[in-house]
């Protein structure tokens, strides 16, 4: 018998014709294909930024609104919630289950502060005094800024929202008693889409938020 | 790929200081990146690479290890790497299409041999030519009679006009000169102008063609050259 289907057979998962359970490979079709609808929403964005490099006759300087602390502070918090889900990971495979619990916990937590630092810049952004950045306009002009940087941000948010609901899942499924070592392939591939956006942002940070102070 | 040993809690201890250290390492990465930003040490362009390398090794280190990838089979691997070649080309190719190659419509060098002029009006830093000797004018003024040597600056080389005419949107326009006789250097970056009709003065050392000079005009996709 292989080292893969040994290790499936300890944890419950079932054997298949290509050594990786189904649900496996589900989740890596679908974050490649996931990979393929951000790279469009970041690419419409960049293509966007240059053709409209002005607003109202003047160069557009999107750093007048930018809070580049902020958005450091949450990409940081970011990358330690992905530290937890792999220490997540780490514990259900052992059957720790208390320790599975605090670092499902411990990732909840950073993805609540990650989207609460996302609902703040957005309000931030919109009632900006003098520099209202809405979907459609800025400083009152109309401009497409708004619009792309909203489309694709709002979109990883949302990602990063569906993530927090489903380690929620997990962590009052932990409560009912029935969780065990058979569920580590589950908290894995919860796990994999955990750190695609963790992955997400790390592209969008810079490319988004730095290169604006780079140009 | 597999990588499971016999024993998955002791394996599953071991990757814990993996996760630990690699946690820190992007921690850092991050920490170089906003660095860099405030410090602002390099040009625009350098700081552009600078995030697209620590952003790929951050990409890296999380699907490596983070996701498993490091111990999984190949298959997920090629899974997700078919999607995002796949996003990559699209963005290039978008990239592509909707930029316009520049045109270089007309690109001259030439001295200027303008002779002074009585009862003309002249401007600040206007160069002319008076018994073979150039000067260049101090201020706006309008000029009497005779030649009047307060007004002028005496200069030591050869004026030139460089003009260009380039169509097709570009960023970039740097102007050199491939004659080490005439040292000369231009770079513009005009914002999102589709066509572009200047000329700039440039005092050389000695007299100089179009020929001695060469002209690049860059947009995000393409790079355009007089010669």
């Amino acid at each position: 018998m292989s080292d893969a289907s040994a290790h499936a057979l300890e944890h419950h998962e079932p054997v298949t014709s290509t050594g990786i359970p189904n649900k496996k490979v589900l989740m890596w079709a679908f974050l490649g294909s996931d990979c393929m609808f951000f790279g469009t929403l970041i690419s419409t964005h960049l293509i966007y930024r240059k053709i409209s490099a002005t607003v109202g006759g003047n160069f557009l300087d999107i750093r007048d609104i930018f809070d580049i602390e902020l958005t450091s502070f949450s990409t940081f918090i970011l990358l330690a919630s992905s530290l937890f889900m792999a220490l997540a990971v780490s514990a259900i495979h052992k059957g720790n289950l208390n320790s599975t619990r605090w670092m499902l916990f411990g990732t909840i937590i950073f993805g609540a502060i990650f989207l609460a630092c996302q609902v703040y810049e957005f309000t931030h952004f919109v009632h900006a005094p003098g520099n209202e950045l809405t979907l459609s306009t800025y400083r009152g002009e109309p401009h497409v800024f708004g619009s792309t940087f909203y489309v694709l941000t709002g979109t990883h948010g949302t990602h990063v929202a569906i993530g927090v609901f489903w380690l929620l899942g997990w962590l009052a499924y932990s409560f009912t008693g029935k969780m065990s070592t058979a569920n580590a392939l589950d908290i894995e591939i919860c796990g994999l889409y955990w750190h695609f956006v963790d992955i997400v942002w790390i592209i969008i940070f810079p490319v988004i938020y730095l290169m604006e102070y780079a140009m | 790929m597999s990588g499971h040993s016999e024993d998955p809690v002791a394996e599953e201890s071991k990757r814990f200081f993996t996760f630990f250290n690699l946690s820190m390492f992007l921690v850092a990465i991050t920490g170089i990146e906003i660095v860099i930003i405030y410090v602002q040490t390099f040009d625009g362009a350098s700081i552009i690479g600078v995030l697209f390398a620590t952003s790929i090794v951050k990409f890296v280190g999380v699907i490596w290890w983070f996701m498993h990838l490091r111990w999984d089979k190949i298959l997920n691997t090629i899974l997700f790497l078919m999607g995002l070649i796949i996003a990559l080309g699209t963005y290039f190719a978008v990239i592509y299409m909707s930029d316009t190659h520049p045109v270089v419509e007309k690109f001259e060098v030439a001295k200027l041999e303008d002779e002074w002029k009585a009862d003309h009006s002249y401007q600040s830093k206007d160069f002319v030519l008076h018994n073979n000797n150039y000067f260049q004018a101090k201020s706006d003024f309008q000029s009497a009679e005779n030649f009047n040597p307060k007004n002028w600056k005496k200069v030591s080389g050869v004026p030139h006009a460089i003009s260009y005419r380039i169509t097709g949107g570009v960023d970039t326009i740097e102007i050199n000169s491939l004659n080490p006789e005439t040292p000369f250097f231009h770079l513009a970056h005009p914002q999102g102008e589709e066509e572009i009709d200047e000329s700039t003065t440039a005092l050389l050392a000695s007299s100089a063609s179009t020929a001695d000079f060469r002209l690049k005009v860059r947009s995000e996709a393409y790079w355009t050259e007089s010669q």
